[in-house]
């Protein structure tokens, strides 16, 4: 039996390198005669600019150029190009290289600054004269749609950029018949992914080869590359782009183009000089997008046995001051809501709406987790109202294993119908129930009761559409070494794809994992392909770079029988070589095969392509749809407002698992992230757009001692739609945290009438919250 | 962000009034104030150089007086604005008698923006009560200078 490389938790290739600090991140790139560019920045969430005076700028001590809207060539002066168009996106609103003449939100970039170094460029910048004009500023999107609000963009006449329904079944046929019928109102707050590498751009044009190369910690090399390409009028292979190790990503890494992408290449031809930009912590909280906040106003149908008949949810999305993403995040709210759920009659309905704030794109869950919220806070009302237990009403509302595939009847975020295509439910719940030992439960809370302890138990059940298409590939080259070349056109930003996609090639090939050198994330490499977002890689790349090592391992089958004179069925591929099963001297090494496959001289069968090599895509019909449920016991002190999480348990379906330990890591991220975003992390703008939480003092990020120890369990349901049955496990870590968050807090204080509305909660609102509903020792310490 | 308070002057109104009309005191009452220019009627040019947290710089503005009824009333419009951000101030001021003396009661309306507000928010209330109090405390001091 060969070894077996897939399923395994295999240690990662890229550790070695990273850990000895051999990474390369953008910030790493040092080129001769680089110059380095600053921008000025709005202080005004909206204001026209009256007149902006460079000249003392251009004056100081090493400042090379200075930049505004008026200097940039045409092509660069209108709305940067729009990403997804939707149908109902009658406004798609993008945003620009610089501001031309009005601003629509606190840190648009207003003038570029480029000098020998950052500080001559940080310093010349200040010296940048802007006159502003501010105007009334619109930051609550409720506001935003009354009549006389300011508007955000002011030639479409309204501030909503999208309105979209999708109906399901006969909604009002089933509030008509329903025994129950509530409404809620639920609104989750902004926030923000940090990650540990902020943004960056290094560009450089070769006049001798009419090359730019760019590196980018960008999600989406190769649409840079095809898009900046667009934009320079320029040949794609003119241009390359490299996006290097990226330390995190999380999404709003996928947006494009932000300004400093387009500026930065721009000033690297124009100046003839390599440029660099890197975005600081503090540019990083206005000037990367954003996500979260939307309101939601649901109304629920219910027959009296906890059986949902219907739901109708209306909802505003705020996009910020411009849409360049599109409806993604509203979209995949609307999808994910029903999760693993019979809904029969549902109506989704949305407005996106401007704001002057920064942009929202998708970022980590990108609309997953408000979905989830709202369901599963749908469950706990029924559950009260009914007087029935809440998991056994989830359990009533399941979708059963044999009902797969399943269609929601929705159309979901890739138009293709939102159809699940396997999955077990019940089993999930089953295997969660037991992790966190919920029999138990009852008598454990009793006790702390009697301790005088607030402890409170919480879950949430979620599907997560993965795996969109349209496409990527995938290029397998064996050298004559016997090591094995991979190149996808992906970026990586720490989800291990140098192990996860070595481990599939090993797999098909026989060759060890650490003898499959995989690159991702270079235009020069491979140069077709979208991008990492939406839990997309390992199943879309995935199952490209499956293809493309089985049609290697035929032609080396092919090639291999002809030097072992033995036909193709009777060997196998094992240990690097091509070898006759039950005979294993009579071998070839993958590499004598590869140069066999490449003779200097003599002949290669016809129709044979040269060298062991072979480039395959993958274009998945629709979304594969993974699904999990998390459970947590969390402790409150009533006097603080801090909760400890005493236990938390996750159950993960992502079909069939390529690496566990890779899964397990992408949980406890994506659970940090989701108790950051539950409970710490919030982003607060004054009445104005300020601004307020632009430091880790304001914006609290949770460490590894906010994060607890999390118990793991996998269920495997491998998904019918592509070679090897994977599904996507990216941001299923954080979708379903808020929703639990809150379910274990109202559980700790049950009896007190609590009910929570809003995440993030955090030490003071929930502290409030409890003082207001009595809860004896709340808000006993001074304020 | 609103700031209030009333503060008292060992002098009647209709002195109390002249002194917060007088540049000179009023600049060098101000914390930071570099310089004070008047350039027109009740319109001043400035420059204030001012720390909040990790936020220092210079902002350069202009100080308007509006809506005047001597000796009892009148309003500051502040406009500023710098490399840590922006300014703008709505503030009254009332003269009141106080048995011989004036009692100034003031409300600021502080907008701020940029840097500042982002990265001082968490201090700015306190920053900006403890400067209009040094400011209060230097005018109470200008009052006891000139009668000295």
């Amino acid at each position: 039996m060969a070894t077996r490389y897939f399923g395994q938790p295999i240690k990662r290739n890229e550790d070695p390198r990273l850990l000895r600090g051999r990474g390369l991140y953008v910030d790493d790139v040092q080129l001769p005669g680089m110059l380095h560019m600053a921008l000025v920045r709005s202080p005004y969430a909206r204001a026209r600019i009256r007149r902006i005076d460079t000249s003392k700028a251009l004056a100081a001590p090493g400042v090379v150029a200075v930049i505004t809207h008026a200097d940039l060539p045409a092509n660069l002066q209108g709305p940067l190009p729009p990403l997804i168009p939707h149908p109902t996106l009658k406004h798609h609103k993008t945003q620009f290289a610089l501001a031309p003449g009005q601003v629509r939100h606190a840190g648009e970039a207003v003038a570029a600054v480029v000098a020998e170094s950052r500080y001559a460029a940080e310093d010349a910048a200040e010296l940048v004269e802007v006159e502003y004009e501010p105007l009334p500023a619109v930051v609550d999107m409720e506001k935003a749609l009354e009549p006389g609000s300011p508007l955000v963009h002011e030639d479409i006449g309204t501030n909503v950029a999208a309105h979209y329904t999708q109906v399901v079944g006969d909604v009002e046929k089933a509030f008509a018949e329903a025994d129950l019928v509530f409404e809620e109102v639920f609104r989750p707050d902004r926030g923000q992914a940090q990650p540990m590498e902020t943004r960056g751009v290094v560009a450089v044009y070769d006049r001798n080869l009419e090359t730019l190369t760019i590196w980018d910690s960008t999600q989406a090399p190769i649409r840079i590359r095809s898009g900046l390409a667009e934009l320079y009028g320029m040949r794609a292979n003119q241009v390359r782009v490299i996006a290097p190790n990226v330390g995190g990503g999380f999404g709003p890494k996928i947006m494009m183009f932000y300004p400093e992408e387009v500026l930065v290449p721009w000033l690297a031809m124009k100046l003839g000089r390599p440029v660099k930009y890197i975005e600081d912590r503090r540019e990083h909280f206005f000037a990367t997008n954003q996500e979260r906040d939307q309101i939601h106003r649901v109304q629920v149908a219910v027959r009296k046995d906890g059986t949902i008949l219907g739901i109708k949810d209306v909802f505003l999305y705020d996009t910020g001051a411009y849409i360049p993403y599109g409806l993604i995040i509203p979209i995949v709210a609307s999808c994910t809501l029903p999760g693993p759920y019979k809904i029969p009659n549902y109506h989704a309905e949305f407005k996106a709406v401007f704001t002057n704030k920064t942009i929202c794109s998708p970022y980590r869950g990108a609309g997953r987790p408000h979905g989830v919220f709202v369901m599963e806070r749908i469950i706990n009302r029924i559950a009260e109202e009914l007087g029935i237990d809440r998991v056994e009403v989830r359990r009533r509302n399941l979708i059963q294993p044999d009902e797969f595939p399943y269609d929601v009847g929705l159309i979901y975020q890739d138009n293709a119908p939102l159809r699940y295509d396997s999955g077990n439910y019940p089993g999930l719940l089953d295997k969660l129930l037991k992790l966190i030992e919920y029999d138990q439960w009852p008598a454990r809370k009793e006790q702390y009761r009697k301790e005088g302890r607030y402890v409170g138990l919480g879950l949430a059940l979620y599907v997560e559409g993965t795996g969109v298409g349209p496409y990527e590939g995938a290029r397998v080259h064996v050298e004559p070494s016997g090591k094995v070349w991979v190149a996808t056109g992906v970026g990586t930003q720490g989800q291990s794809h140098q192990t996860t996609f070595a481990q599939i090639v090993a797999e098909e090939l026989g060759v060890r994992v650490e003898d499959v050198e995989v690159v991702t994330g270079d235009t020069g490499a491979f140069h077709w392909g979208t991008g990492t977002f939406a839990s997309r890689a390992a199943v879309v790349a995935g199952n490209a770079v499956a293809l493309a090592a089985r049609d290697v391992k035929a032609k080396a089958l092919e090639v291999a029988a002809n030097l072992l004179e033995a036909s193709v069925e009777d060997l196998e591929l094992a240990d690097g070589q091509v070898r006759v099963k039950g005979a294993p001297q009579r071998a070839v090494s993958l590499g004598q095969v590869a140069v066999a496959a490449n003779p200097l001289r003599g002949t290669i069968p016809p129709g044979q392509e040269p060298g062991l090599e072979a480039a395959r895509y993958f274009n998945p019909p629709q979304s594969a749809f993974s699904a999990g449920g998390h459970a947590a016991i969390i402790e409150v002190d009533p006097a603080t407002g801090m909760i400890k999480i005493l236990k938390y348990a996750v159950v993960h379906d992502c079909g069939r698992l390529i690496n566990p330990m890779v899964v397990e890591g992408q949980i406890h991220g994506g659970v940090a992230q989701g108790i950051g975003g539950s409970f710490y992390e919030r982003l607060v703008f004054d009445e104005n757009g300020q601004l307020l939480t632009t430091t880790f003092m304001d914006f609290l990020i949770p460490t590894a001692m906010e994060v607890p120890d999390i118990a793991i369990d996998h269920q495997e349901t491998p998904s019918p739609l592509n070679p090897l049955g994977v599904k996507g496990a990216g941001e299923a870590g954080v979708i379903p945290v808020p929703a639990l968050f809150v379910d274990a807090i109202e559980d700790a204080f049950s009896g007190y009438g609590l009910r929570f509305r809003e995440v993030p909660l955090d030490p003071n609102r929930l502290r409030q919250a409890l003082a207001e509903a009595g809860v004896p020792g709340a808000g006993s310490t001074a304020a | 962000m609103q700031i209030q308070g009333s503060v008292t002057f060992d002098a009647p109104p209709e002195r109390v009034w002249e002194l917060f009309n007088d540049p000179e005191a009023l600049r060098r009452a101000t914390p930071g104030c570099e310089r004070l220019d008047k350039v027109g009627e009740d319109r001043y040019e400035a420059v204030m150089s001012v720390g909040v947290a990790a936020i220092k710089g210079t902002y350069k503005g202009t100080i308007e007086i509006r809506d005047k009824e001597p000796p009892h009333r009148y309003r500051l419009a502040i406009e500023g604005s710098g490399s840590p951000g922006f300014v703008n101030i709505d503030a009254s001021m009332e003269f009141v008698p106080a048995g011989g003396g004036t009692q100034v009661n003031y409300s600021w309306d502080v907008q701020v923006g940029g840097p500042v507000a982002g990265v001082g928010q968490r201090v700015l209330g306190g920053v900006g009560r403890w400067l209009i109090g040094e400011f209060f405390k230097k005018m109470q001091a200008e009052l006891r200078a000139d009668a000295s």
